[in-house]
């Protein structure tokens, strides 16, 4: 029987010949005492066998809804107002209850964000594994263990039989994932549902994931539907993409044609204000979308998009409800706007050409050397045992940061980047080495013994903007409160006279003032965040992954915001971040950390091209790039990072690094390399010869012959259709000069 | 010479116009409240379920009731007008042409403005308790949350033994003869009572540290309001002598802080150690907070919707422990017309006559039953923002 997990059957043959899944204008409310609340208005897209169909959008726009709805699983006050789903050519609306239960068991399968959610944490994972075919297939125990058992291995697990003897919580996330997706597959289903199954993992953990997701619809013939708010991932996983906007799908089609030729202004807004190769900072700048979201119950007649849309035309774009219009000349391309044809696809939007002047580094104001952060952990106060272990936060960090430069710290979760900053803030104190800020050592003083000068020099600005606002103050006094504490201003008036100030200078309204924070959005909230962490002039700000919890369309305006601030003050900013694209836009100088060592530092040219870490190559490989025409060279690490309770001898990238066997004697396994200079103040921590690393390549390439073709789109003749009136369209994006 | 008795229609009747002054009050209050919801942050959201209304229409109806007690009610609670000894509701008082509305105890009292008056022991000691617990265990909560480590676990180990003692036994313990006549009572009210004083000028200090001008007065005013109710509390020294309290009083009024501190000790260290880790703690962190300001004004407010249901539920636990220590003649003077108490008293003859154990007991019940609808919808209305 285990042939079915082997070389899986290739879909039925039968009334599974058709599509998988077929909606047509599904209509999804949630119906709350405020009343009703529109979550999906008239969806339709088709799911082919072996098809992979990617579903993009902000926060809010209906995706997840989308899912729940084919899996009927719309709690109570969810209800499907309009439209059909069909699965498998019958309409699901029609079943009865078994049928459905039956469906949503067998044929279709679901994995959400969070693994723990689908997982018993009572339950050795291999008895859930086996559950599966036990209940569904009614087989041996001794064959629902080998299926169990195959499975996990064709999920790349390591260590199988020891992965089947363990509780879910002594897996890491990653791992969590892989089993999920594991006992999805074992039901065999026609249809798996993914909502954002990689966004609480870490890069190089969710590229493994992604590695896995996108093999199978080729090794089991299961058709798929991705849902995720990363245009990237969506690349590497699909074949066909649907854009979704404010409950609406607004753009359909081919993964190419959407990418390269897409035919809505919201699509080209998300891919203007994402960090794609070749934006730059100061010559080619994000362009974000103006305004936000509407709420659902107060979506504008017409076209959603209308009040953010450069290409308004009033009386033609608010006329009537638009619905998805064919685009000629492409297969199955689909898009809601009147005026695609008439659009120059390659106009930026007014104000957008802005072309800043390259601001050069002055002196040193941090430098940080030989920095060490140990943790004592266990040991019982109670017993009084002394024993404990050290966890190594920070290992030997040394590095320098100067006027108006941006340094970026890169890392995954757990590689000390939190800790760094917390030893910088004042709220925990090194253990060794020494942190200089401006002439004063500051590494040994708490926050509570800082200056007010001190304090108010070196600021952060925090990740979560839901967090970091107190929900119970005012934005303007809790803006005020931070002036007070940096003495700023002698007289209440002054204070508020210099907090509006602030409110101007990241261009929020002044009438905020007296707004409480949860009447802001995501990126107003991020924005008094900024505003708060200059208030006393900081010369220093630790920005601790400011815009990767906003919005896609929002991320570039606050990214904007905070280096036309920095530029402006001449501050020093260390951005700490996981993704490296937004860090090869906005970074001067990047610092790549691994395990709490510093593997590899250098200026952004330096890092992002040859020779590299072996851990930061693989970092860039991992990061999805949204990108057609970007080839990238593929590496995949095994395993998870490791924990810092229990790190490995040697380097501290040696469980995962697939360069270890060119380097003799064991070294890598045995001694902590010693840091390499590469020229030019690029530094690295690794044993590989400089012969090793002059051979290596660049992971990130642009496609020669795809640069060549583009503009010319070969599926089309130009010229002639609606699609392409006028000159024909070149790449949309104006990203990079070709 | 034979009493007269009213009809029954007319005794409710009676009863319905005796409240008239409520009734006013209800009407302009909730009228008000509800015209401007809008306006009224959460007390305002109340109002847009029937279930919040009830339970502010119970709460408002007892607390009119007991500001007005003067006026409701037609006899002094504690009269004893021989004639009307045990007589049945709606009998007329020959002397003034009164009716005792829910007739008479054993003792010849006014079951009616009995317990209208006992409304107003239950509604100052309750809430007062609960109060004063309140600042107890907000004051100790706060530090063990937010430092955690040894203070934690002192206050935690001290919080659990009191808890794990069972409360009835405490308060024999607490309000036997023996122990009234030692100073302990007066020393436990002597260190609960200093926790509000405590509390506010830390509040305030924290605050306005560096805005002396606001400062002072803040300060000044805490300590000359707080001292001297504190003089007249635990010394019985108000050089006023407004300020008083009976040492059966204060007895109970010690016991049911102590029974209850711990109970909100406990939820605020447990929501202190949930809110500490937000951004927002960590921001004032950062710009040089003092660990009290963070603990008082950062993360205090954000505790508030729970305290404030703690609270509510809080209150009619306290009032269902009164009635409980009144029945076992634990609580206050015999002769109170708390409504435990006359419930006490009304059971002992509860198989000759019933009526005069009914009226304290609805009312006992009705109240606590406003306290939770009140403690629901507010737990409802917080969760949705
Ligand atoms: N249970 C619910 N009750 C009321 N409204 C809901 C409910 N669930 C979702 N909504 C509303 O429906 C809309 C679509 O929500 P949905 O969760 O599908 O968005 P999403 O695209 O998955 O967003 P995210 O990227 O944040 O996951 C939102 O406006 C949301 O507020
Ligand atoms: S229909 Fe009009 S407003 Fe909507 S996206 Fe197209 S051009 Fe913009
Ligand atoms: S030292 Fe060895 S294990 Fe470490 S990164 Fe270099 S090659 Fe890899
Ligand atoms: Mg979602």
């Amino acid at each position: 029987m285990n042939e079915a997990v082997r070389n899986p059957a290739k879909p039925t043959p039968g009334p599974t010949k058709g599509p998988i899944i077929e909606i047509e204008n599904l209509s999804i409310s949630f119906f709350t005492r405020k009343g009703e609340i529109p979550a999906v208005m008239d969806f339709s897209c088709t799911v082919m066998p072996g098809e992979a169909m990617g579903i993009v959008g902000e926060s809010g726009c209906g995706k997840s809804t989308v899912s729940l709805g084919i899996m009927r699983d719309l709690s109570n006050i969810g209800k499907i107002v309009g439209g059909k789903i069909k699965f498998q050519g019958k309409d699901m609306g029609e079943l009865s209850d078994e049928e459905l239960r039956s469906i949503r068991g067998n044929k279709i399968a679901m994995i959400y964000q969070e693994p723990m959610a689908s997982l018993n944490p009572a339950m050795k994972v291999g008895q859930q594994l086996m559950e599966v075919p036990l209940i569904h297939d009614k087989v041996s125990k001794e064959e629902a263990y080998k299926r169990a058992l195959d499975m996990v291995r064709s999920v790349k697990l390591p260590d199988p039989e020891r992965m089947m003897r363990s509780y879910p919580h002594q897996l890491s996330g990653g791992q969590q994932q892989r089993i999920v997706i594991a006992m999805a597959l074992l039901s065999k289903p026609a249809l798996l549902l993914l909502d954002e199954p990689t966004t609480a993992l870490d890069v190089t953990v969710e590229a493994g994931i992604v590695d896995l997701v996108k093999g199978l619809g080729e090794k089991f013939g299961t058709s798929m539907i991705f849902v995720s708010h990363n245009l990237g991932l969506i690349l590497e996983t699909c074949d066909r993409i649907t854009v979704m906007y404010s409950g609406e799908a607004v753009e359909t089609g081919k993964i190419k044609d959407v990418f390269d030729r897409m035919r809505h202004p919201y699509t080209q807004g998300l891919f203007r204000s994402i960090p794609l190769p070749g934006a730059d900072k100061n010559s080619r700048p994000l362009i974000s979308i103006p305004g936000q979201l509407p709420l659902p119950h107060e979506r504008p007649k017409g076209c959603n998009f209308g009040p953010r849309c450069h290409h308004f035309v009033e009386g033609v774009c608010n006329a009537a409800e638009i619905p998805m219009i064919e685009v000629a000349g492409h297969e199955g391309h689909f898009s809601r706007c009147v005026r695609f044809n008439e659009i120059d696809w390659e106009a930026l939007p007014p104000g957008a050409k802005k072309v800043n002047e390259r601001v050069m580094p002055g002196a040193p104001v941090l430098k940080i050397e030989d920095l060490r952060k140990y943790y004592r952990v266990g040991g019982s106060e109670v017993f009084g045992s002394s024993e404990g272990r050290v966890v190594k936060a920070n290992e030997t960090i040394s590095f320098m940061a100067r006027e108006s430069e941006t340094v970026a710290i890169v890392g995954e979760s757990g590689c000390g980047k939190s800790t760094l900053a917390k030893v910088l803030l004042g709220l925990e104190t090194a253990s060794a080495g020494t942190v200089t800020l401006g002439n004063t050592e500051i590494q040994s003083t708490g926050i509570d013994k800082r200056s007010v000068d001190t304090v108010s020099s070196i600021q952060m600005v925090f990740q979560n903007p839901f967090d970091t606002l107190n929900p119970s103050h005012s934005v303007g006094s809790q803006i005020i409160r931070t002036l007070e504490k940096f003495n700023v201003g002698k007289t209440v008036a002054d204070r508020r006279k210099r907090m509006l100030e602030l409110l101007d200078l990241v261009k929020l309204p002044r009438a905020f003032e007296t707004r409480k924070p949860r009447q802001l959005s995501g990126g107003q909230k991020q924005r008094i965040g900024v505003a708060r962490a200059f208030a006393g002039d900081a010369k220093v700000v630790v920005a601790d992954e400011p815009v990767s919890a906003l919005d896609v369309s929002v991320q570039a305006a606050v990214t904007e915001l905070l280096m036309d601030i920095q530029r402006k003050n001449k501050t020093t900013m260390l951005f700490i971040s996981h993704d490296l694209s937004v860090v090869r836009y906005i970074a001067d100088r990047v610092v790549v950390m691994y395990l709490g060592y510093i593997v590899e530092q250098g200026t952004t040219d330096q890092i992002f091209a040859p020779p590299y870490h072996p851990y930061t190559e693989a970092l860039l490989s991992a990061i999805p790039i949204a990108d057609t025409s970007v080839v990238k060279k593929h590496i995949v690490l095994e395993g998870d990072i490791p924990s810092a309770m229990n790190p490995p001898s040697g380097c501290p990238f040696q469980t995962r690094c697939g360069y270890k066997k060119l380097v003799p004697d064991n070294l890598c396994e045995t001694k902590v390399p010693p840091v390499k200079h590469l020229g030019d103040g690029h530094m690295s921590l690794c044993w590989l010869s400089d012969d090793v690393l002059a051979k290596m390549e660049p992971v990130i390439k642009f496609d020669k012959e795809h640069a060549a073709h583009e503009g010319m789109p070969d599926d089309a003749s130009h010229g002639d259709g609606p699609g392409f009136a006028g000159t024909p369209p070149k790449r949309p994006r104006g990203k990079r000069p070709s | 010479m034979p009493v007269q008795y009213i009809s029954g229609f007319t005794v409710v009747f009676e009863v319905l116009s005796r409240f008239w002054p409520v009734w006013i009050a209800l009407v302009i209050v909730m009228g008000a409240s509800f015209a401007y919801k809008k306006k009224l942050a959460l007390y305002g959201q109340l109002f847009d379920s029937g279930v919040g209304i009830v339970g502010v229409g119970i709460c408002l109806f007892w607390l009119f009731t007991a500001i007005f007690a003067a006026t409701i009610s037609p006899f002094d609670p504690l009269a004893q007008i021989p004639i009307m000894k045990d007589v049945l509701p709606g009998a007329v008082e020959p002397q003034s042409g009164l009716t005792y509305l829910f007739g008479g105890d054993k003792l010849a009292r006014d079951v009616f403005s009995r317990m209208v008056y006992g409304s107003q022991i239950v509604l100052i000691i309750a809430p007062a308790a609960t109060g004063f617990a309140l600042m107890v265990g907000i004051t100790l909560g706060l530090p063990a949350g937010y430092y955690g480590g040894k203070i934690d676990t002192v206050l935690s180990f001290l919080a659990n033994l009191v808890l794990a003692f069972p409360v009835i036994l405490l308060f024999y313990l607490l309000v036997t003869p023996g122990i009234m006549d030692t100073p302990i009572p007066y020393g436990m009210a002597g260190v609960f009572f200093l926790f509000p004083i405590i509390f506010f000028s830390v509040l305030f200090w924290t605050r306005y540290k560096n805005r002396p001008d606001r400062l002072y007065i803040l300060l000044g005013i805490t300590l000359i309001l707080g001292g001297w109710i504190y003089l007249g509390l635990v010394f019985d020294k108000d050089p006023l002598h407004i300020v008083h309290i009976d040492p059966n009083q204060l007895n109970i009024f010690v016991a049911v802080v102590f029974a209850s501190s711990p109970g909100v000790f406990r939820i605020v260290r447990g929501l202190v150690m949930d809110i500490k880790t937000r951004d927002y703690v960590a921001a004032a962190q950062t710009r040089g907070e003092s660990p009290w300001y963070i603990m008082l004004w950062e993360i205090l407010p954000n505790a508030r919707g729970p305290l404030i249901v703690d609270a509510c539920l809080r209150i009619g636990y306290t009032t269902i422990l009164l009635g409980t220590l009144g029945y076992f003649g634990l609580g206050l003077a015999p002769e109170s017309p708390d409504w435990g108490t006359a419930i006490k008293d009304a059971s002992r003859l509860l198989r000759s006559f019933i009526h005069p154990a009914l009226p304290p007991t609805i009312a006992l019940m009705s109240f606590v039953l406003g306290l939770n609808l009140l403690a629901d919808s507010l737990r409802e209305q917080s969760m949705k923002d």
